[in-house]
């Protein structure tokens, strides 16, 4: 295994890249979701018409279709696209593994898209003049495939988590079907036929058209769907149960963002997902276009909870014990420590002369290589402002032990030189960048550094904490 | 890299070219009229209202435009999968050079997408007539960025000497002697792929094109196919002038590889095809009409020659890459299980969007037969 691709690295400057990418997933996703329980809404309503039991079925339809187009087949073709530019600029050698192992499974899903394209475009341009077993036929086929579209994306999504057994076999189908991948697709398709319903409550307010008894019985309709909300609890227990245990230790608890949004993507699903059986279904209360628009709106935040939640407890991982978030596999760690995870780096910095030192420049290498896909210097989650109060020393330790410091950092995957150029990179940004700065040679430094790191080892913070309860476990007993 | 493409390479490496090619063409077929499409409405709505609302190819644009960029974004999902498996670090240290430069096409697409929307919309058909030269002047100009973009980075991503350098430098610009001769030849050679799509396009929909045309549809005094003819006539001598100056920028080797064994038989068949249309639209701009026969010599032309494009392309590429350090990775996909799912399932899904072309065709019938017989 190469140790690390070296790839030149975007700067955005004081902006998270993980937010980046986090935010244009969550807006993706949610866009994705709306196509895909829409497609299932629509077959229905247009069966419950086909029956006499839906009530300007027919119209609502085509109505409902056409802002399905507006916005999932522009706004979710484009933004699907976007993810992928977007993950090449934040970490192309996480996407590149990801396209290595699953890319059959992508082009699969590629064909899919073609069907979903064209099911539903042939259903947007002739749908209204068409015999209602030819537009059954097209809606069921749209929302076969825009579901078979979350059924393969999700294989690759879970396996990142929870890559299974794959990293034993690296067997394609034992990554795609994963421990998370059932409870996953479960709760994304109820989520989906959720999202389409809501959505589908705030269009109908939008009719000027029908009268308010029309849109009650419209609404009670497009409703039903929200009753699949009541298995979710049980879905995400499920779910989080797949989960590996540290993973699940920062969710409920152990990261405290972590824990709030978690917090905040149960307690918007529990609120849309009461007043829906409570007062939509139950009591058949009317439910007016700033009320639908309240609970879509609580979907969405619930959604860019969840998805919050599954990006952010992969760490230290990207690829749960295949690879590190900053990209770096963790049987390449020990490799690194001894070659140095710049030495072969052949993009030079953009603004050399702006560190006044060489051992600065290499601080500044090390940092764009190792940190800087989740970190800044100057902006949000900098580590200088992180590690503004420890001392110089307490500064060498943490980070030469970064995963025990921080179980959800990954080990330092470099020389003793090259960790002592990065402290010293911190301190003097956090000194606000003055002219003048001390280089930092000293043999005896750099050598309790690399004891630091000895100490340490290459395993993740997880099994190292494994390893000292089973030590401390055994002395006890001694 | 002696036998003609794509022979000569492993196994693996051949699976995913001959991939690459296909599903290229695809989107080249989409990706041509949407680009072309648009630059034909944007001149011809300089013309004014009434020459626009007489030319019958501006009203097909005006509808069809959105569905066709609908197709091309996701017929160009397919070969930018497998980019990324043949020359995954060439594909991604190019994005992450051109950086925010290159990330913008994303946004442009999506305006670019919602104007061509625009266009058709009932809100602009109420507007003075300039609301759609400048809707649709933006959308070109959009898509002229992305088509600008994309040549920008291919090339780029074919030269690593300047890779450290671009870096170093902070540039978010690849200006190289290939880039504008690279880029007017592609975007020229979309006009014969749009031509030929049109003059189908009016066939399926019951326009006589095979017959000499009535007075009433001629615009300039030109015939609805000798439009076309112009059209991808002027396509085709501009595009081949300015590919032809791109080969002039190439080196030496690459050329020799394109003219030898590996490319030499596609650059054969790419002349071909660009001299098959060029003759059948020739005739049709003299005769005012294009018969079926030529319709077909046309069609096979203008597919076969677009094909020898793609290879062409290629072998430029496979020469200014690194092959031996490629080899392993293509070898190590093609190891991963899946491909046979891939094939199983893209049959159904093309088999289902037959069918329901077929569906909807058989039910617009259907329904057509009923409204007849419910009026008499």
């Amino acid at each position: 295994m190469t140790p690390l691709i070296p790839y030149p690295v975007v700067d955005l400057g004081p902006l998270m890249k993980g937010l980046v990418i986090g935010g244009l997933g969550i807006f993706h996703v949610f866009i994705a979701q709306f196509a895909i329980g829409g497609g299932m809404l629509l077959a229905y309503l247009q069966w419950l018409d086909m029956r006499g039991q839906c009530i300007h079925g027919r119209r609502f339809i085509d109505g409902y279709f056409r802002v399905l187009v507006l916005i999932s087949f522009v706004v979710g073709a484009v933004t699907g696209v976007a993810m992928w530019f977007t993950s090449i600029q934040i970490s192309p050698q996480t996407i590149g593994v990801m396209v290595g192992e699953f890319h059959w499974v992508w082009a699969t899903e590629w064909s899919f898209f073609c069907l979903e394209v064209v099911a539903g475009y042939l259903f947007y341009r002739y749908g209204s003049r068409l015999p209602d077993r030819t537009r059954l036929s097209l809606l069921l086929l749209y929302a076969f495939a825009a579901w078979m579209s979350l059924f393969w994306i999700n294989g690759i999504l879970t396996w990142q988590l929870t890559p299974g057994a794959w990293l034993e076999s690296r067997y394609v189908w034992d990554g795609f079907f994963n421990p998370g991948f059932w409870p996953s697709l479960i709760f994304r398709t109820i989520t989906s036929a959720a999202t389409a319903s809501l959505a589908a409550c705030v269009l109908i307010n939008a009719v000027p058209a029908f009268s308010r008894e029309e849109k009650a019985k419209l609404i009670a309709v497009c409703a039903r769907p929200l009753i699949f909300m009541l298995g979710m609890p049980l879905l995400g227990v499920w779910y989080f149960a797949t989960m590996p245990a540290d993973s699940r230790g920062w969710a409920t608890g152990g990261s405290v963002p972590m824990t709030m949004f978690l917090t905040m993507a149960v307690g918007c699903s529990l609120l849309v997902g009461l007043y829906a059986v409570v007062a939509i279904l139950r009591q058949r209360l009317f439910i007016n276009g700033a009320t639908s628009t309240l609970l879509l709106a609580l979907a969405f935040v619930a959604t860019a909870g969840g998805e919050f939640v599954r990006e952010g407890v992969r760490k230290p991982f990207t690829v749960r014990q295949y690879l590190y978030s900053n990209a770096i596999a963790p049987a390449a760690v020990a490799e690194l420590r001894r070659t140095g995870c710049t030495t072969n780096d052949p993009y030079p910095l953009r603004n050399a002369a702006a560190y006044p030192t060489p051992q600065l420049q290499l601080g500044a290498k090390a940092f764009r290589v190792q940190c800087s896909v989740c970190h800044t210097l100057e902006g949000v989650n900098a580590v200088p402002e992180l590690a503004a109060h420890w001392s110089i020393d307490q500064k060498r330790l943490n980070i030469a032990q970064l995963q025990r410091t921080k179980p959800f950092m990954p080990p330092f995957a470099g020389t003793p030189e090259e960790l002592e150029a990065v402290v010293q990179l911190i301190s003097w940004v956090d000194a606000g960048r003055p002219a003048d700065w001390p280089s930092s040679d000293d043999p005896a430094v750099l050598g309790q550094i690399a004891r630091w790191l000895d100490e340490a080892g290459t395993a993740p913070g997880y099994e190292l904490a494994a390893a000292d309860g089973a030590t401390a476990m055994g002395s006890r007993l001694r | 890299m002696t036998l003609p493409f794509p022979f000569g390479f492993p196994a693996a490496t051949q699976l995913y070219l001959v991939l690459l090619v296909v599903t290229m063409l695809v989107h080249m077929v989409f990706m041509h009229y949407v680009l072309a499409g648009t630059a034909y409405l944007a001149c011809g709505r300089l013309f004014g209202r009434r020459r626009a609302a007489d030319c019958g190819w501006q009203q097909r644009l005006v509808d069809w435009l959105p569905f066709a960029t609908g197709l091309a974004i996701t017929a160009g999902v397919a070969p930018l999968l497998f980019v990324q498996i043949l020359y995954q670090r060439e594909f991604y240290t190019a994005n992450l050079l051109l950086s925010h430069r290159w990330m913008a096409i994303l946004p442009v697409l999506l305006v670019c997408f919602y104007l061509l929307y625009l266009q058709k919309s009932s809100w602009i058909m109420k507007r003075a007539w300039g609301w759609r030269i400048a809707v649709i002047w933006l959308a070109f100009a959009g898509f002229g960025f992305i088509a600008w973009s994309w040549t920008e980075n291919h090339l780029l991503s074919l030269d690593e000497a300047a890779w450290a350098d671009l870096y170093a430098a902070g540039g978010l610009r690849y200006a190289t002697a290939g880039l504008l001769p690279r880029l007017a030849g592609w975007f020229l050679l979309a006009f014969p792929t749009l031509a030929v799509e049109l003059y189908w396009q009016g066939r399926l929909c019951g326009e006589p094109l095979g017959e000499p045309a009535v007075e009433s549809a001629r615009v300039m005094g030109l015939a609805p196919v000798q439009r076309l003819a112009v059209t991808g006539l002027a396509g085709l001598a501009g595009g081949g002038l300015a590919l032809g100056l791109y080969a002039a920028t190439l080196p030496a080797e690459t050329r020799s590889l394109v003219t030898g064994g590996l490319g030499g038989l596609w650059l054969l068949l790419l002349l071909g095809g660009l001299l098959a249309q060029a003759v059948a639209w020739g005739i049709a701009l003299r005769a005012g009409r294009l018969a079926t026969p030529l319709a077909w010599l046309l069609t096979a032309g203008w597919l076969l020659g677009l094909l020898g494009l793609l290879v062409v392309r290629e072998v430029i590429r496979l020469a200014a890459v690194d092959l031996k350090a490629l080899l392993p990775q293509h070898e190590r996909a093609a190891g991963i299980g899946g491909f046979p799912v891939f094939l199983v399932f893209a049959s159904l899904s093309v088999a289902a969007i037959v069918w329901s072309i077929v569906a909807v065709r058989r039910g617009l019938k259907q329904q057509a037969s009923g409204a007849g017989r419910t009026s008499t």
